[in-house]
């Protein structure tokens, strides 16, 4: 071994404790052990390991798999390998999407052992290089570089991932490009917009249903989780799931079991789930929109993806990419775009990032009579307002806000004359004031004033 | 007595530790007899769990069917089974011969 890998085991049983570490430094490695989570987080914020090996059950102390949580969420990377005296089929699914690179039975078998250790150890020094992925993610900014090795490392493993970006950044197709370089690869890819269905057909579409479970229930119905068995969920606009789904998908990320609307039993399942949002989550579990738990467990791995306007230097590849993309779809010869209009749009705010721009190449090239795009067409382009269509959501959200507001002027702030105009009780207008973080006390003092 | 003798083989690598682990095993054995006076069936569950990982993982295999006799017998309220499995666990303790080897 060319360099010493350092390993930290945690244990409470002091024999197993000197047996690992026997094992592991007759293995040639370099080995700290500790009796408790809470210790081996102490120790790493001097000493960081290469590779953290802990038992599950440590009494009434913090587990392997709390101790996991809290280890990824300063290292989101650093593999952990779990040991379990219980044979749990269940218990190792959940450890593997939970972010463990391993999960061992004990007794432990020296040899076992070392394999894996070196197997884990191969895979984070290693996973760096997969030209699929890259060709599928158009990219030459360093931004991007760094967030494409972050998701190749999460495709080698089966960890939950959660990935921010604002409308248009391309959220689904980075998705789409760690389930194809993942192991999974050959097993289903499943999407949804968490926000795009009814609350009650939500729970059914993703968790199935029995016959009968409700009216129009005319047959039994596997959910979109036992769809993509052995593969991968996306869960797209996670932000827009309503709480009462929230409480179930924080049940099924804890057991790894899904149970059908009108079911009694619980069906296990082995899916990856990726999740994603252009909304600002801690915010709204800041607001009580969602809950904590369930962001905590969704967001083992962040991913973030940087907006169009911070990756300018992508743009050219882009355009070129989208123009290509419109002469086959066509069957025409590629159009072009003069340095001119190039520069324009490296300059622009793209609010709706990469769809915008795909949006603007389309009709550019669709208008264009010419071989080179001109920067007049461009500049017109890029002012059609279709491209920065709010979604409905955002438009009634944004309308309900200025509503409340008119109201509130319009009663100079006295909140249960407003919620009389509204035609609601005050209990459900303060409700809606605090939806959208409204505070009626700064509309009293305005016209006091 | 010598036809008693359960010869176990163990990797040399841990000679230095097996003193300490029987030293442990024997207040495990302790330990057990007395919860199961006490019908303490959480200790018992307890100390068979421990017994389980950890036996055959220096190699002392019978250790950890005994340790998961011991552990399922006392989550099931079982105290014959627990019972028989500590008397064995104690027979097993007083005769256990062991064998270094390189592996």
């Amino acid at each position: 071994m060319d360099k010493e890998y350092r390993l930290l085991v945690v244990d409470d049983e002091q024999d197993m404790l000197v047996l690992l570490e026997s094992m592991l430094k007759n293995g040639g490695f370099d080995v700290k052990t500790v009796t408790s989570g809470e210790d081996a987080l102490i120790e790493m914020q001097e000493n960081k390991p290469d590779l953290v090996i802990t038992d599950l059950f440590m009494g009434e102390r913090m587990n392997g798999m709390q101790l996991m949580e809290n280890i990824h969420k300063n290292a989101p990377l650093l593999p952990v390998i779990i040991l379990s005296g219980q044979a749990q089929i269940r218990d190792a699914v959940k450890a593997t999407h939970m972010g463990s690179a391993a999960f061992l039975t004990k007794p432990i078998e020296k040899e076992k052992l070392l394999e894996q250790v070196g197997q884990v150890l191969n895979i984070t020094a290693s996973g760096r290089e997969n030209k699929e992925f890259s060709e599928s993610i158009i990219y030459k900014s360093n931004v991007m570089e760094e967030l494409v090795d972050l998701s190749v490392a999460v495709a080698a493993t089966s960890v939950t991932v959660f990935i921010m970006g604002e409308t248009g950044t391309g959220k689904e197709i980075l998705a789409k490009a760690i389930h194809e370089s993942s192991e999974r690869r050959n097993k289903p890819f499943i999407g949804i917009n968490c926000g795009a269905i009814p609350e009650q057909l939500l729970e059914s579409e993703l968790f199935g249903h029995e016959k009968g479970a409700f009216t129009g229930a005319a047959s039994r119905h596997d959910g979109l989780f036992q769809a993509a068995s052995g593969g991968t969920i996306f869960l797209d606009e996670i932000g827009d799931m309503p709480l009462s789904l929230q409480v179930k998908l924080l049940r099924v990320l804890q057991d790894m079991e899904v149970r059908p609307v009108g079911s009694t039993k619980n069906i296990p399942i082995d899916v990856r789930i990726i999740s994603a949002t252009h909304r600002d989550l801690e915010e709204m579990v800041d607001a009580g929109e969602f809950r904590s738990d369930l962001y905590y467990r969704l967001k083992v791995v962040p991913l973030v993806i940087p907006k169009l306007s911070d990756r300018c230097e992508d743009i050219p590849l882009l355009a070129d990419h989208f123009l290509e993309q419109h002469a086959q779809a066509n069957n025409k010869k590629k159009k072009h775009l003069s340095p001119e209009s190039l520069n324009y749009l490296m300059a622009a705010e793209w609010p709706g990032n990469i769809r915008q721009l795909n949006n603007v190449i389309e009709l550019c090239a669709t208008l264009s009579k010419t071989k080179n795009i001109s920067l007049s067409l461009v500049k017109s382009g890029l002012q059609d307002r279709n491209t920065q269509m709010k979604t409905l959501k955002e438009a009634k959200s944004e309308f309900e806000k200025n509503y409340l507001i008119g109201v509130l002027k319009m009663s100079a702030g006295h909140v249960a004359n407003a919620a009389k105009i509204a035609g609601r009780n005050r209990t459900e207008f303060y409700k809606l004031l605090g939806t959208h973080n409204i505070e009626p006390g700064k509309f009293r003092s305005k016209n006091k004033a | 007595m010598s036809e008693d003798k359960i010869v176990v083989n163990i990797d040399i690598d841990l000679e230095d530790l097996i003193p300490g682990f029987m030293e442990n095993r024997q207040t495990d054995l302790q330990k057990l007899e007395q919860a199961l006076e006490d019908q303490d069936y959480e200790t018992l569950r307890s100390i068979g769990h421990n017994l389980k990982g950890v036996g055959g993982g220096y190699g002392f295999h019978d250790m950890t069917a005994m340790g998961t006799a011991i552990e399922e017998g006392a989550r099931e309220n079982k105290l014959e089974i627990v019972k028989e499995n500590v008397t064995k666990l104690s027979h097993y303790l007083s005769n256990v011969e062991i064998v270094y080897q390189e592996e």
